[in-house]
Parts: structure tokens; sequence; C-alpha cells
């Protein structure tokens, strides 16, 4: 028997290895997309941090400072990040995942499976923080023109240091499964990563970072700073990991700090393992029973949805997809990121005052006002490629029950595009309105804004239904890797040039009307005339990004084979 | 041998599992009968070591299956009724890996293992391709392959003959049988009746959780005060009615 723990991660490697050698159609394109957005990112991260520390150099003790500060916040943050995502990936690795069954079937020691998986949970839920953090500290060490002591130090921080959250989370995880069905855990682990991301996100714009560019608030950015150091105490992970590099930054080895990350390591693997051989086996066990999980049947809002003018198929669709939704709290409780996302997006434009821009008139209002209609656009794309986009393909392996019943497929289809616009016809409405009311745009404006979106939303949904019908996954395992196929990304490049191309086509007549409406002056029936056409245009791109879509979308589930 | 003693299996307040009791001795094909949802499955998954039992004690050829779990299982075979494959390997890297979980390696014949067992099951000509690719009927077949790798001495089937066609359930039938005279203990749960009784020695009828009814055919015929041959009606009988009477109402 192979008594390394190695040898269970070998069907990751070799399924790797695999999915290399057989590439499907659009692998490689979704690859090279995929890893050029990363790199993009990267290079940004990188050049922004290396900007910053440069700048720093000249402030000597109070650029030290704040250097130490920013790396002790960028653990923290980092930490909070682990320890969340490490409850879901520790519930699917060590209680959820189809391949449980067969290895805790085979004569393995529980020490062996826990090695494995751990070393599973900690990749899954660290790579993007380890993706993301080189990047900012190389810059720093770049910038600070670091000796090989800090680049060691950083290979040697960075493993204990993401240890320690993904051991922690693990071992909630244990204890919540011990206590709820599995089913039922996942939903809290879930509702509570959520809820986390939600409230960081509203902390961070709380924060008010935009005050540091306002000359007149300058008194205000000792507040900020003192404002940032209260959450720093030294008996994290992350100020050790932070103290251990600004030491090396400075060429010297903080062996308490490093020796606090590596023992705490160590000691929560230990202990974590000590508690996984003795509890495992009844968690897992439990979690088996927890398979029909108790949920409320929803029939107030069943009832509710029986009253809506839809005939018979579109309105059982209509409950059946409300009902799913409802019941997976991995897809309702998106709702409340998107919820902190858009009370963010309004408080930003709540909190923007164009009057202290120097120069700022109408024409600054006017422009914010359709920076806005295209900031709505990305958010409708995003929300539409998360939620309109894996509608068919969500329908999974139930789809047979679909196709084998006396329904056209385009009756279907179309079911799923009325499902996913309401909603985010509100939505778009509600931020296109409140934003422009906060920004006080002209009245003109806000009519076109507010038709526009209108026109987009139709056109974003009908372009995201049907192309989750051309590119179906039907055999995903879940909605997120639907989202980002080869499909998802090929709906958001269409879309990111849709948006672009109509912002063109309104801005020109628009800022046209109201360059004549400033100056009191009248167009020239000429100007009328190619301000109607470009407005027209507008709304004939809208109608074929909508029409086309769908068309070819209802062909292509007609044609479909297996 | 597989023993089980008075094993009891509690979901909640519900009881899925209520004081089982069953042996199957060396070179026994056991068949493992009972209407849906009447703790088979359950039952199964407990002598496979994936649900732990509320009460009661299970052996695996002489191993007492909580206490030294890796000993027990290293002489069982499971073959489940959904069984999980790595969907992105192929056959033989998925055998060669199972081969590792349970102490098979090159050097006790491994590769020759697996071309003999892919070849019993018609799959050699399958071996480089990945398991994605693999109807109903093959993943059965290839999980079988995994199950009997490490020659065990106890196995456990769920639903064998789900998927397979009539040449692959002929295959498995005399595999069984060809193992159950080679002095394997077999507990096979299944819903088809007449491979119960063509293939197995004994039958152990389970019925809302308990075993209501234990023996050879002949044995369950006179148990039920039946003189029908086959064993569906016997069957029937002994699980309180079918409800028969009510489809001429429904269809």
């Amino acid at each position: 028997m192979r008594h390394t723990f190695a040898y269970l991660l070998r069907p990751l490697a070799l399924a790797a290895r695999n999915r290399i050698a057989r590439r499907e159609h659009g692998d490689s394109l979704r690859a090279l997309a995929f890893s050029g957005v990363g790199l993009v990112v990267a290079l940004a991260i990188f050049a922004i941090v290396f900007w910053l520390t440069w700048q720093l150099l000249e402030y000597e003790d109070l650029g030290e400072y704040l250097v130490r500060l920013g790396l002790s916040w960028l653990f923290l943050t980092f930490l909070s990040f682990l320890a969340f995502s490490s409850l879901v990936v520790s519930l699917s690795t060590f209680f959820l995942s189809e391949d449980l069954w067969f290895l805790l079937a085979a004569p393995l020691p529980v020490r062996q499976v826990f090695h494995a998986r751990f070393a599973r949970a900690l990749g899954q839920a660290s790579w993007m923080v380890v993706a993301f953090v080189l990047p900012v500290l190389l810059a720093v060490g770049l910038a600070r023109c670091a000796g090989a002591t800090y680049y060691l130090a950083i290979l040697a921080a960075l493993l204990p240091f993401v240890v320690i959250p993904v051991a922690l989370g693990t071992a909630v995880t244990l204890l919540i499964v011990k206590t709820f069905p599995a089913r039922r855990a996942r939903d809290i682990l879930v509702l509570a990563g959520l809820f986390f991301a939600a409230a960081l996100v509203v902390f961070v714009r709380y924060l008010r970072p935009e005050r540091l560019v306002a000359v007149e608030s300058l008194p205000d950015v000792t507040a900020f700073f003192s404002s940032l150091d209260n959450p720093v105490t030294p008996l994290l992970p992350s100020f050790w990991a932070g103290e251990t590099l600004f030491a090396a930054l400075k060429g010297h080895v903080d062996w308490l700090h490093m020796g606090a990350l590596w023992t705490s390591a160590c000691a929560a693997v230990v202990l974590l393992r000590i508690a996984f051989e003795r509890h495992y086996f009844s968690a897992w066990s439990k979690a088996q029973e927890a398979r029909k999980a108790r949920f409320s049947r929803l029939s107030l809002l069943a009832r509710l949805l029986r009253l809506t003018p839809l005939g018979l198929l579109p309105r059982n669709l209509l409950i059946k997809d409300v009902k799913l939704f409802l019941r997976d709290a991995a897809q309702w409780s998106q709702l409340l990121l998107l919820m902190a996302l858009a009370f963010v997006y309004l408080y930003s434009f709540r909190v923007l005052d164009p009057g202290r821009i120097p120069l700022a008139g109408d024409m600054v209002r006017s422009a914010y006002a359709f920076l806005n209609l295209a900031l709505a656009a990305f958010v409708l794309a995003a929300v539409a490629v998360r939620f309109v986009f894996p509608a068919v393909s969500a329908e999974g392996n139930a789809f047979w029950l679909v196709r084998t019943a006396p329904v056209r497929l385009s009756s279907f289809l179309w079911s799923k595009f009325w499902t996913g616009l309401v909603p985010i016809l509100l939505l778009a409405e509600t931020l296109t309105i409140i934003s422009n009311n906060f920004l006080h745009a002209d009245p003109f404006l806000k009519i076109v804004a507010c038709l526009a979106i209108a026109a987009m939303s139709f056109a974003l949904v009908g372009l995201a239904a049907g192309m989750g019908a051309i590119y179906p996954r039907f055999r995903a395992e879940n909605v997120a890797q639907i989202a980002g196929s080869y499909g998802g990304l090929a709906f958001m490049v269409v879309a990111v040039l849709f948006i672009l191309c109509e912002i063109g086509l309104l801005a020109w007549p628009t800022s046209m009307y109201l360059w004549h409406q400033y100056r009191g002056l009248a167009m020239a029936p000429a100007q009328r005339l190619t301000s109607t056409i470009a407005f027209g245009l507008a709304l004939l791109l809208c109608a074929a990004v909508f029409w086309v879509p769908m068309q070819r979308g209802v062909r292509a589930l007609e044609a479909l084979d297996g | 041998m597989i023993l089980v003693e008075n094993v009891v299996k509690l979901f909640g307040r519900f009881k899925a599992v209520d004081n089982v009791s069953l042996s199957v001795a060396p070179g026994e094909i056991h068949g493992f009968l009972g209407p849906n949802g009447a703790g088979k499955t359950t039952m199964i998954r407990m002598i496979a070591g994936l649900l732990k039992p509320t009460s009661g004690r299970i052996m695996i050829n002489d191993q007492d299956l909580a206490r030294d779990p890796i000993a027990a299982k290293r002489s069982l075979g499971v073959i489940p009724d959904r069984p999980f494959l790595y969907e992105k390997l192929t056959a033989g890297e998925f055998l060669t890996f199972c081969g590792g979980l349970f102490g098979v390696d090159e050097e006790n014949g491994l590769e020759p293992r697996i071309a003999e067992l892919l070849d019993l099951f018609d799959l050699t000509a399958w071996r480089d391709e990945l398991i994605e690719s693999f109807s109903h009927g093959m993943r059965q077949r290839l999980t079988m392959c995994s199950a009997f790798l490490h020659r065990p001495r106890a196995v456990v089937v769920d639903e064998p003959m789900v998927g397979l066609d009539p040449r692959g359930a002929q295959l498995v039938k005399q595999v069984f049988r060809n193992m159950g005279r080679k002095g394997v203990a077999l507990l096979m749960s299944t819903h088809t009746l007449e491979v119960a009784q063509e293939v197995c020695d004994r039958v152990s009828i389970i019925h809302e959780g308990r075993i209501i009814a234990c023996g050879t055919v002949p044995e369950l015929r006179a148990l039920a005060h039946s003189s029908e041959q086959l064993l569906t009606p016997i069957f029937l009988k002994l699980t309180g009615g079918t409800g028969l009477r009510e489809i001429e109402d429904v269809v």
C-alpha cells in the first residue's frame, strides 16, 4: 500500500495532465484569455505597489511606518479571507466530495486521508491569495532594493501564514458538521462567507479612501491611519508575517515572529489531525445522513407566482427555477453580495461631489452620467453572466425532462429570458435612476439613460440566455463553472463590445443636444437627422443583440444530440 | 466472511436499520432483497465502512470494522449502485490508482491483473480512454474491475445489474458464481429477483429496516406458505402486498 498522502493526490495530477493533453474546443483560448487577464492584473498590482513604495521612500520615518502598516494590513485582509474561504473549501473537500466514498471504502488510515485532503484544501483556499500577494511583495522588495533575505523570507513566511487560517477554518467546519447536518452546514458556511464578503466591501467603502486625495482633508489623514492601526494586533499571524517581512526588507531575520508562524502552523496541523482522527468518520457519516435536508416548501411564494399572467409552461418553469434558486444557499446568497455592491455603487455616487472639481459644471455631470450608464451596463453584464447565462445549463441532467416533454424549446428559452429579465431590469433602472438623481444630471439625460438601460437590459439578457443555450454545460458541477466556461467568456467579450458601441452611439447625439441646449442654440435639421439616426442605430443594435442570440439559442437547443 | 450483529442505524429519529443480524459464509452468495427504502443501501454502506452504525457490530473476515477498519477493508471489495469514478482519468490510470490504495503494485503483478480484469469485463479496448466517455454499463464493469483488483475475500454489491446489457449481466453472474466457488463471501443487494433466485445460495429480505425472512428460496417459499416457484410472488407476499389492486383504477 502506498503510505504517502501524496499518492492520494495522484488523480488530481493525472486529471490535470489528461485535461491538457485532451483539450476541448475553446479550452486553449479560455486558458490564454484567463492567464492574459491574470497577468495584466498582476502587472497592474505590481506597478501600483512599486510606485507607491517608491514614493514612500521620500518620507523616511513616515514611509517606513506606512510600509510596515501596509504589510500588516495586507496580511490581515488575507488572513480573514483565507479563514472564510477555507470554511467553504474544507466542507466540500472533507465532507461533500464525491470521491470520498471511494477513498473511505479503501483501507487507508484517516491520517493519510486527512493529509491529502488538507493539502488539497490548502491549495484551493489559498492559490488566489498567493497569486495576489506575490506581485505586491515582489514590488515592495524591488522598490526597496531588498536583498535575498527578503525573498527567502517571503517563501518561509507565506506557507505557515496560509496554513494557520486554513487549519482553523477546517477545524470550525469539522465542529459545524458534527453539530449540524452537512447540507445545513454548507448553507451556514456559504451565508457566513457571503456576509463577510459583503461586510468587507461595505467596510472598505466606508473608509472613504478618496479623502486621501482631497487636499482640504489633509488633517483627516492622521485620523485615517490611526483608524487603520487598531485591528493590527500582535497576536495574529498577519502581524507576525508582516513583521517578518518588514525585518527582512531591512536585511534582518526576525526569528521571533518567524518562529511564531511556524510553531503555530505546525501545532495547528497536528491538533487538527488529532481532531480528525477522533471525529472525522462520525462527522462524515453524519454528513451522509443529511442528504435529505428539510427545507421550506415555499408554498406561499408558489401561490403568488401562480397568479402571474403567464402560460402554464413558463409559469411552472418560473416556479421551479425560483424554488431551486431560493433553496440553494450558494445561489441566493449571491444576492447579498450583489446588494452590497449595489449599495457601494450608489453610495459612491452619493458622496461624489462634482461641484468640488475645478471647472466642473454641467458637462462634467453629463460625462459622469454617461460613465454611470456604462458602469451600470457592465454591472448588468456581470450579473447576467452569473445568473442568466447558466439558466439553460443549470437544468443539468434533468434537461431530458424538457426535451422529452411536448414543449417547444423556444418556449423554454423564452421563459428563461423573461425570468432573467424582470429582476435585471429592476436592478438596472434602480441603479441608473437613483445614481443620476444623486448626480443631479440633466433631465434629458435622465430620460435617455432610463430608456437606454432598459433597451440594454433586453439586449444583455437576450444575449446571455441565447449564448447560454448555444454553449451549454449540462455536466458542470456548479453555476460558477458554467459562468467561467468558454461560452461565458465569449458572452463577456461580446457584451463589453456591445456596451462600448452602444455608449458611443448614444453619447454623440446626446452630447450634441446638450451642447446646443447649454448655449441656447437650436440644432440644425441635418444634426437632428443624424442624431435620430444614431439613436435609431443604438436601438437597432439592442434589438439585434437581443434577437439574434435568442433565435440561434433556440436552434442550438433543437439541434442538441445525446 | 461477512458477519452483521444486531446493527441499528438511526437517521435522527428515523430507524433505517433495526437490529439486523446476518452472516455470509465464505463461498456463499447471499441475496439482500427488500422494497425501496427498506434499508438495503444503508446496510450495504455500513458494511462498506461508509456509514457508522448507531449500534451493533460488523465483522469482515474476522476483523471488526469499527475497531480495525483498515484490516477489515483490506479484504473487502465494494461495488456501489452509483459509483464515483474519476472522470478525467483513463480506465488504466484509474485501476492503477486503485491498486495503490489496496497495496497491489507492479511487484505484486498489478499490470497482468489489470489486463486480466479488463479483458474479463470486455474493456481492454477502452483502457486508454477517459472514463467520462464511458456508458453506464461500462462504468459498472470498470467499478467491478476495481473491486476485484485486490482479490477480496468478501464483496458487497449494491444493484449489480443496473445498466448492464444481457451479455454483461450474464458475465457478472458467472463471475459471482466463480468467486463463490473460490471461497469469496458475496453479499448482493438487488431488486432483480430473477437474478437473486438464479445466483444466490441464500436470500435475506429486509422490510422497514428489519430482516423479515432469511433462507434458501424453498425455505422462503415455506415461510410464505406459497406454492409459487418464482421468487417474485413470494417476495411480494412477505413484504405485505403490492398495491396492485389499485393499478386498474389509476391506469
